[in-house]
């Protein structure tokens, strides 16, 4: 029964000997008896005390160097002596100790406390990642920076700032879905603190579920997916939140045109543990509230969103560290009509949790091990009269997952793990009541399934110029029961029927072997050529009956109907840094292949999954994407920024859709293209601007109409057949912050001093759609008139959403 | 149906969206035409089979009712068969109706008479062959050297327990008409809900009269219909839309019908109410013909019952 799928790991002959021949290479090279030391240990932020990811440990008089991980640990393995080792960071530069290296030593470190020249430690830092790394297609977005951009209606967006970057584009107009080299928006694993988030948008799209207030670091990998990650096709969004100030205690927050957030952080116990609270509502509702008099048919209809971030961090003793974070939100939209009878409510959120375990077995061997609970709910509830009518939909996870990173020498970063999660699906949960007769909607659909993978992967140097990541990930899905499977007839010659699964019972078993390889080629003139290939399953998928992203989106697992879909993506890259490392550029050329790719059946409607099953009602297909991206990108001096152009085509065919025939995906974009700029006037100051094209979005409409029975009913034409005009709008924005010090009398010499104020604020103010760019949001044909009159007329309307909108947030710290 | 209300809301944000948003008329390629015909064509228990003929035409051609009378297609051949028998039908027009039949045929065009009998809209009748309830009947088109099939039955019809009327909220002498309906065992049974005042010449749809027995399967349940006759009269009080008046005696017609013609009903009332908006997508309406063609053959099953609102 478990092997009845082996089919489905269909790796190329030549794909394995490859792999297996490093994994040799690796082996051997990993084990040598040369006499070696250890320095090891974590860096923190003298500030705040928080952990400091990717900071280079270096010693120049070897030429070797290690980054700090996600959790500030580092581990360098050189020869025994004296050396200057250099500490670089993004945000403090180097500092430099002179370390006496002839025994193995923890060596723990705050940095900022001294600083050097932060624009060329950024520089040498940008030239070691965008031209020595092996990593391709990944992005860590910089907080600071995203916090100065153009905002929508003054709320900073990580989401919206990363569909800014090449290769990634919107969903729609405002909307948080977001599309990776021609994946779908379900392609995209986003994780918030490694707890999965299956919806990250507020207010039907517009809105990032991630309170920018909250977040620490934001890093997009959207090719060359690592070993380490898996479970989606095409990227992985890697949000984690802030731990909260060691030091002191820390109040931050900000008023603005739709929300008001708040955050506070501080130490548990200084330098031990700290945790941080984070907070945010929008008011839409009170203003609707004002603006719907009570006497009104609409009265009582409102909207708002609220979300609440919190974290605990606590060092329990040298090699180990805990950390809890959670995360909830909600949006509730409310809708009456007093008049006509009717109401509806419907919230929608998502709940995430997460413990980790940090624990240091040596000072090479260091280990995460991570609990997580996911939780997205769709409600929807409603009366009509005596008619009440309630609907549910969502998926719960709880898993575990557990990351070695072992240093054994500065040529190998070797990493393994396992991951497991229970999914408890949802799709679709219905009941339905008039008066006093209640309706037959059938059993509420549950879908349980285990998802399980195990990971190594090691990064290493072959010599000078070539640095190889060869990675392995073997994932397996089982879907188990209790499930009933419906079986249709055709309601003539056969009926329905029913397959009873119970508890625990094997439906479907899937697994497969998922290679990684990427490797880089240093050439001499400040330059590298970098190649990456990756296969992917995805075991989950989000099914759409919309033509827009929506909460009513149904997340659905992989069951003996719907196969996992699986496909591979290959990338090749040109890196090179000009000027003296102040702009670093890329050119990157990717292929992307999927199958068993989900859709549903053409007609179908939101009430057939009613006592029935989801996957009666999908059909399948593959998919293939390519293109070829240009980054270039300044990121020193007091004019940062960047400019993203991407080529692309994304195609899709479904023997069941469009006849059979090759139809463009919805996300289908030929060219797309982004321009960024941050420029800072003085110390009050700062100034940005951003601008994006896009080819406009592909849709269906009708190409004929025909009459039947007195209406006029249309027939659509090919699918995704036609274009909307092309997308493009500019944004600015301007921030101006208070004076950072003051002046005081210095009671012991009576002369005047500056010094640093507790208490900061700015303003930031930003005119989105500053040309009032009318931008095609949909669509539709309308029709108008009388038919039998002959004044009968149809006509193709475009709607579009959003004018020029000026907006002014105001934030403040102390 | 319930899900109507998700999508009434849904449409109801959607014009809210509408009075917020900026819409404006736009030119744009919609590639993808191609010629089809179109067969509306049904059979009921005692009466003859009607089928008529058109095609479909390109969404930027003339709308106006030329172009709806020219594209009625006559001079095919249409033939049908209940498995014994078979009859081919007779094309009848409008400008040269059997007498007798011109308020019929006006009522079901839509049109008054004094137009009707000036136009020439043109159907097949099966003059030879009346709907017998436990049959099947298959359809064959020919036209253009193409051949269109399609099949449907008349069921047993399923009569209702009750009919009624009851004043609808603070009204008392409005309000709709109740019905109680005790559905079979067996799945997939679909009704088509028709009225009409006591003599008038032919029945009228309400706003969405087809609906199926998904959510209520074997069960006894009381529903409610509006009265699709008060959105006729123009001068008519708004406020007395969709009720029936205290006094009023009505004709209700509950016609059983098969799986795929609901599904081609279904999907139809779908796409009036909801085609357009963003939260909807494309549905086209399927069909039960076989060879390309767009519409519908259906059989139906009608149940007859008198109302008087009281």
């Amino acid at each position: 029964m478990l092997l009845q799928d082996v089919k489905l790991v269909q790796i190329p002959k030549w794909n394995m000997k490859i792999l297996l021949s490093f994994l040799l290479l690796f082996i051997s090279s990993i084990s040598f008896s040369q006499t070696k030391v250890t320095l090891s240990g974590y860096i923190t932020d003298s500030k705040d005390g928080e952990a400091m990811m990717d900071v280079k440990v270096y010693i120049p008089s070897l030429k070797l160097g290690a980054m700090s991980n996600n959790y500030g640990f580092y581990s360098l393995t050189v020869a025994p002596g004296k050396y200057q080792v250099e500490f670089r960071s993004v945000t403090y530069g180097a500092e430099i100790k002179e370390l006496d290296l002839t025994k193995s030593q923890v060596f723990s470190i705050e940095l900022g406390s001294k600083t050097t020249d932060v624009n060329e430690v950024v520089v040498n830092l940008k030239k070691t990642e965008n031209v020595t790394s092996t990593k391709m297609g990944q992005i860590e977005l910089q907080m600071d920076q995203v916090k100065t951009l153009p905002a929508f209606m003054g709320e900073v967006d990580i989401i919206k700032t990363i569909q800014l970057l090449p290769g990634v584009s919107s969903v729609s107009e405002g909307g948080q879905g977001f599309y990776v080299r021609g994946g779908g928006p379900d392609q995209n694993l986003v994780l918030l603190d490694e707890g999965v988030v299956y919806n990250a948008a507020h207010l039907f799209g517009f809105f990032s579920v991630f309170n920018a207030d909250a977040v620490k670091s934001v890093n997009l990998i959207k090719g060359g997916m690592p070993a380490n990650f898996g479970g989606r096709m095409s990227s992985v969004l890697e949000v984690n939140m802030n731990e909260g100030n060691m030091k002191k205690l820390k109040v931050t927050g900000g008023i603005g045109a739709i929300s008001s957030r708040l955050t506070l952080e501080g130490p548990l116990k200084k330098d031990k543990g700290s945790f941080i609270v984070s907070g945010r509502r929008t008011y839409i509702d009170i203003l609707l509230k004002a603006a719907i008099s009570d006497t009104s048919p609409f009265a009582g209809s409102s909207y708002f969103f609220y979300d609440f971030n919190a974290k605990l961090n606590y060092k329990l003793s040298a090699k180990d560290r805990i950390f809890l974070s959670g995360y909830y939100g909600k949006d509730v939209f409310n809708f009456s009509d007093n008049q006509g009878g009717f109401g509806a409510n419907m919230p929608w959120g998502n709940g995430i949790a997460a413990l980790r375990w940090n624990h240091l077995f040596s000072d090479k061997l260091f280990m995460n091990l991570t609990t997580t609970f996911s939780d997205y709910m769709f409600k929807f509830g409603s009366q009509q009269d005596e008619f009440r009518f309630e609907l549910a939909s969502g998926i719960r996870d709880v898993g575990a997952k557990v990351d070695f990173s072992y240093f054994p020498n500065p040529a190998h970063r070797i990493k393994w793990g396992a991951d497991y999660k229970y999914h408890t699906f949802t799709p679709t949960s219905v009941t339905a009541q008039n008066d006093t007769t209640v309706f037959d909607t059938g059993a509420a659909q549950k879908l349980f399934s285990h998802e399980a993978a195990a990971y190594v992967l090691d990064e290493f140097d072959l010599n000078d110029q070539l640095r190889l990541n060869v990675g392995l990930r073997y994932s397996a899905f089982a879907h188990v029961g209790p499930f009933t499977r419906y079986v249709k007839g055709d309601g003539i010659s056969t009926q329905d029927t029913t397959i009873q699964y119970n508890r625990g019972d094997l439906i479907k078993f899937y697994h497969g072997l998922e290679p990684r390889v990427s490797l880089r080629w240093l050439l001499p003139d400040n330059s590298s050529i970098k190649a990456g290939y990756a296969y992917n399953y995805q075991y989950v998928h989000l099914t759409s009956l919309s033509a827009v992203s929506l909460p009513t989106d149904i997340w659905f697992p992989t069951t003996d109907i719907a196969k996992p879909e699986k496909g591979w993506q290959g990338s090749v890259g040109y890196f090179r840094n000009f000027f003296n490392d102040k702009f670093e550029s890329s050119v990157e050329v990717y292929y992307k292949g999927i199958k068993n790719l989900i859709e549903f059946k053409e007609g179908a409607l939101p009430g057939d999954n009613v006592s029935d099953n989801t996957d009666n009602l999908l059909v399948f297909g593959e998919g293939w994407a390519y293109g070829i991206e240009f980054y270039f990108k300044k990121s020193v001096g007091r004019f940062t920024g960047w400019v993203g152009y991407t080529w692309a085509k994304t195609e899709r065919r479904f023997p069941d859709i469009n006849e059979g025939n090759i139809y463009p995906a919805k996300y289908d974009r030929r060219h797309d293209l982004s321009v960024v700029g941050t420029y800072k006037l003085n110390e009050r100051w700062t100034f940005s601007a951003s601008f994006i094209y896009a080819t406009g979005n592909t849709l269906t409409l009708p190409s004929s109409w025909y009459v039947q029975e007195q209406n006029l009913l249309f027939n659509y034409g090919a699918r995704n057949s036609t274009r909307m005009s092309p997308y493009h709008r500019l944004d600015l924005s301007a921030t101006l912050y208070s004076k950072a010090y003051k002046t005081k009398t210095d009671p012991a010499t009576g002369k005047e001093i500056e010094v640093k104020k507790k208490y900061r604020s700015n303003w930031s103010f930003s005119i989105y759609n500053v040309y009032n760019r009318m931008n095609p949001f949909f669509l539709y044909v309308d029709n108008d008139g009388d038919f039998l009159a002959g004044n009968f007329k149809l006509t193709v309307k475009q709607v579009s959403l959003f004018p020029i909108i000026p907006s002014a947030t105001w934030n403040f710290e102390f | 149906m319930e899900f109507r209300i998700l999508i009434r809301l849904f449409t109801l944000s959607f014009l809210a969206w509408n009075v917020v948003s900026c819409t404006k008329e736009v030119q744009i390629d919609i590639p993808g035409y191609k010629d089809q015909m179109v067969i509306d064509g049904s059979i009921e228990t005692g009466q003859p089979a009607i089928v008529f003929l058109s095609k479909s035409n390109n969404v930027y051609s003339e709308t106006n009712f030329q172009a709806y009378l020219d594209g009625f297609i006559s001079g095919a051949t249409v033939i049908i068969s209940n498995g014994t028998e078979t009859d081919t039908l007779s094309e009848i027009c409008s400008d040269n109706l059997p007498p007798g039949t011109e308020e019929v045929a006006a009522a079901f065009f839509g049109i008054p008479v004094d137009q009707l009998v000036n136009l020439h809209l043109c159907a097949y009748v099966s003059f030879g062959m009346l709907g017998e309830v436990g049959k099947t009947y298959t359809l064959k088109v020919i036209h253009n050297g193409k051949e269109y099939n399609s099949t449907t039955q008349i069921a047993q019809a399923t009569p209702l327990d009750s009919l009624y009327w009851k004043p609808e909220g603070s009204f008392t002498d409005r309000g709709f008409s109740w019905a109680k309906l005790s559905d079979p065992l067996s799945n997939n049974d679909a009704y088509c809900w028709q009225v009409k005042y006591i003599g008038m010449p032919n029945f009228k749809k309400t706003f969405n009269p087809f609906f199926n027995d998904k959510f209520f399967n074997g069960k006894t349940f009381d529903f409610a219909y509006e009265n699709p006759m008060s959105f006729d009269d123009p001068n008519g009080d708004p406020n007395y839309r969709g009720y029936y008046k205290a006094g009023d005696t009505i004709v209700v017609k509950l016609s059983k019908i098969g799986k795929a013609e609901y599904n081609f009903f279904e999907k139809k009332y779908n796409q009036i109410y909801s085609g357009g908006n963003p939260f909807s997508t494309p549905t086209n309406v399927p069909t039960n013909i076989q060879g390309g063609a767009l519409g519908v053959w259906v059989g139906y099953s009608p149940w007859f019952d008198t109302l008087v609102c009281q």
